[in-house]
């Protein structure tokens, strides 16, 4: 049981960690909180299972061209949406709130009410050491997850585009002073917030089919990580979601999954009572 | 001047409002409260596709009281409070005559207090918890199954006949689960039968860890009151963690078993679970039930699988055949007629009960069946009387 518990905990605290990465690059750098980000998750998912269920794509390629279309609607909607409330924080958070709820509303009209699922990329279970089974297509997600966090870590480390971003990030006025187009760092950075989403989508919609309205739950989850792990820190973001993981998974294995979201707002609670920062943010001047 | 304008303003305002009033008198309103959205949206969907069926049905064998039956559906999510405003803005905005419905018994829960501070007849279709009509109120009636019908008539009787000796329950955090849950304790309790239980969160994703203490208990059956995608999750992820076929899973509710994506979602790990229904793919109990599966085909080109479109169908006929016998619609005759009501529908004859005291006041309960998947096809398991096969393990 506590060795099932440490592998499951990691497994969705890593997919938790990616969708809440998503959430803190566009906090970090547009200081834009999107309500809709679990709707852009579950877009990816659908999407995944149009191309490789319905079309009959291979897998993969359903799944690069989902979180790219996720990623062109982010930026479709940063330049409708959220570029005409610059300067003015609540707006752009009415607005994504209620583009949450029209998503919602879009997706039961379009695809339904039943859960959708695109084909598992790896079927069966795997034995270990006779003391669990574990479902491949978990370990997979596994896999898939902490590369992509890996690949964004790379993109903002030691790219162009990623001193671009920490420049932004740091001090919007004195990068535009040096000649970087904030406006278009916008774009982009919004645009990858929701691939992140939708990259989480694609891995876990074989293991927990998506429908209309449970993106509310990996955005509550995200946002719960982001503050956690301290608000616009990328590597706060993967140690919440690493945390928030392993604290439901022990939560379910030793109390109850009744209580699971009691158990993310104590250690939430217990976290922000000892840092108000986060584990990794930056203590207000 | 002003005065004359006035007054013919006045006129017209009257007359449109008169105009109005006659085109509301040419139909008679009830209304249906069930989700259309939230996590059981499904149902919204069966109850719309039933509903359709039914208004067919009554318009063309005379209406209601000479007029033609409207159907005035609120959403209530499966959220309590949305059911009570809901119910309330169909008796006040919407003057329905009566209000039928619902699947989500923490929502009608909510729902009968509403229909009873108001005095409006409320028909409950599949919401099973026992309070709902055990606290007897005068406006409350049931035609659909309870949580103590459904154990102590069907699921009990059935984990017996099977000769299972250890039984695992796993229930979500709902008035439904958790009511359900208590009453298969007691149940199995009285029978001898071993058994140990879990409460899972309504909205769960992931069972893993649920699963493995459930291995460990090594149950013949595991009875899983998890509505909705939740039972999804949970038979999928039994069979990745190999508990399943091993031990048997019993859907408790049954419309998830029967949806569309059931297969897609749970592979063939599906194969063998059992579910509770009260419709068979191939059993028809009166001929209203053949005439239900034949207008069905014709309406939406399948066949019908998720039997709350029955259910809410069985529930506007008796809804249209208490208020042409009330010939009124007056809510305390509507209740009067609703407690002699004697009238076949597409699961058998419906009469509700009249003794006060307990769940059976203002119920009556349709028959069930426990169903097993065997290579896809629906195999009846129970009651033995009905059954079209046996057990496969």
């Amino acid at each position: 049981m506590f060795s099932l518990a440490v592998v499951n905990g990691l497994v969705m605290g890593t997919i938790y960690a990616l969708a809440a990465l998503g959430v803190s690059l566009v906090v970090g750098i547009m200081n834009v909180i999107n309500f809709a980000h679990g709707e852009f998750y579950i877009l990816a998912g659908y999407f995944s299972y149009l191309f490789a269920d319905a079309l009959g794509w291979p897998v993969a390629a359903a799944m690069v061209a989902a979180v790219a279309l996720v990623f062109a609607a982010g930026v479709l909607v940063e330049y409708l949406l959220i570029r005409p409330t610059y300067g003015n924080d609540m707006y752009s958070l009415i607005l994504t709130f209620i583009l949450s709820i029209v998503l919602q509303n879009a997706y039961l009209h379009i695809f339904g009410p039943y859960p959708k699922k695109p084909p598992n990329w790896v079927k069966g279970a795997t034995n270990f050491f006779d003391q669990f089974y574990y479902g491949n297509q978990r370990l997979v997600a596994l896999a898939a997850g902490a590369a992509v966090i890996g690949a964004l870590f790379v993109l903002i480390k030691t790219t162009w585009f990623g001193r671009v971003v920490r420049a932004t990030s740091q001090d919007r006025e004195m990068a535009e002073m040096n000649g970087v187009n904030t406006v278009g760092v916008n774009l982009v950075s919004f645009g990858l917030g929701c691939a992140l989403a939708g990259a989480a989508g694609v891995i876990l919609s074989p293991i927990f089919p998506v429908t209309p309205t449970a993106g509310v739950a990996v955005a509550l989850t995200s946002f719960v990580i982001v503050v956690l792990g301290g608000m616009g820190s990328l590597w706060g973001c993967v140690v919440g979601g690493l945390v928030i993981g392993l604290v439901e998974s022990f939560g379910a294995t030793y109390v109850s999954t009744g209580y699971k979201h009691l158990f993310d707002f104590v250690i939430l609670l217990g976290v922000l009572l000892v840092r108000p920062s986060g584990l990794f943010g930056k203590p207000a001047a | 001047m002003r005065g004359r304008w006035a007054k013919r303003l006045g006129m017209a305002l009257a007359v449109t409002l008169g105009m109005g009033s006659a085109w509301a008198a040419d139909t008679v309103k009830i209304g249906v409260v069930g989700p259309r959205t939230g996590g059981a949206a499904a149902t919204g969907k069966a109850f719309e596709e039933g509903i359709q069926i039914a208004l067919d049905y009554v318009n063309s064998h005379g209406g209601v009281l000479g007029k033609k039956l409207e159907v005035v559906f609120e959403d209530t999510a499966g959220s309590p409070d949305k059911a009570a405003a809901a119910f309330e803005r169909l008796v006040t905005r919407d003057k329905v005559a009566m209000v039928l419905g619902e699947s989500h018994s923490s929502a009608a829960l909510a729902e009968i207090e509403v229909a009873n501070r108001l005095q409006v007849p409320f028909v409950v279709v599949e919401a099973w918890a026992d309070p709902i009509t055990a606290k007897n109120y005068k406006w409350v009636f049931r035609a659909g199954p309870s949580n103590s019908g459904v154990v102590n008539e069907t699921i009990a009787k059935w984990v017996e006949h099977e000769g299972f000796k250890r039984v695992y329950i796993v229930a979500e955090n709902t008035d439904w689960g958790l009511g359900i849950k208590g009453l298969c304790e007691k149940a199995l309790k009285k029978r001898g039968i071993q058994y140990a239980s879990l409460v899972t969160e309504r909205k769960a994703q992931d069972h893993y860890t649920e699963l493995a203490k459930i291995k460990q208990f090594d149950p013949d059956v595991v009875l899983a009151f998890v509505y909705g995608t939740g039972l999804h999750y949970f038979i999928a992820q039994a069979g990745e963690v190999g508990l399943t076929p091993k031990a048997v899973i019993l859907d408790g509710a049954g419309p998830p078993s029967l949806w569309p994506d059931f297969w897609t979602n749970v592979g063939e790990y599906g194969d063998k679970e059992c579910f509770v229904s009260s419709m068979h793919e191939k059993v028809e109990l009166t001929p209203l039930a053949t005439h239900f599966r034949k207008a069905y085909i014709k309406a939406f080109g399948k066949k019908p699988s998720d039997y709350k479109s029955r259910s809410i169908f069985d529930a506007i006929l008796i809804a249209a055949d208490a208020i042409n016998r009330a010939g009124s619609l007056d809510a305390g005759k509507i209740v009067s007629a609703l407690e002699t009501t004697s009238l076949e529908v597409t699961r058998g004859t419906v009469r509700f009960g009249t003794t006060k005291g307990g769940p059976e006041y203002h119920h009556w309960m349709p028959p069930m069946l426990v169903i097993q998947w065997q290579n896809r096809e629906q195999v009846v398991l129970y009651p033995p009387q009905a059954a079209t096969g046996k057990l496969k393990r």
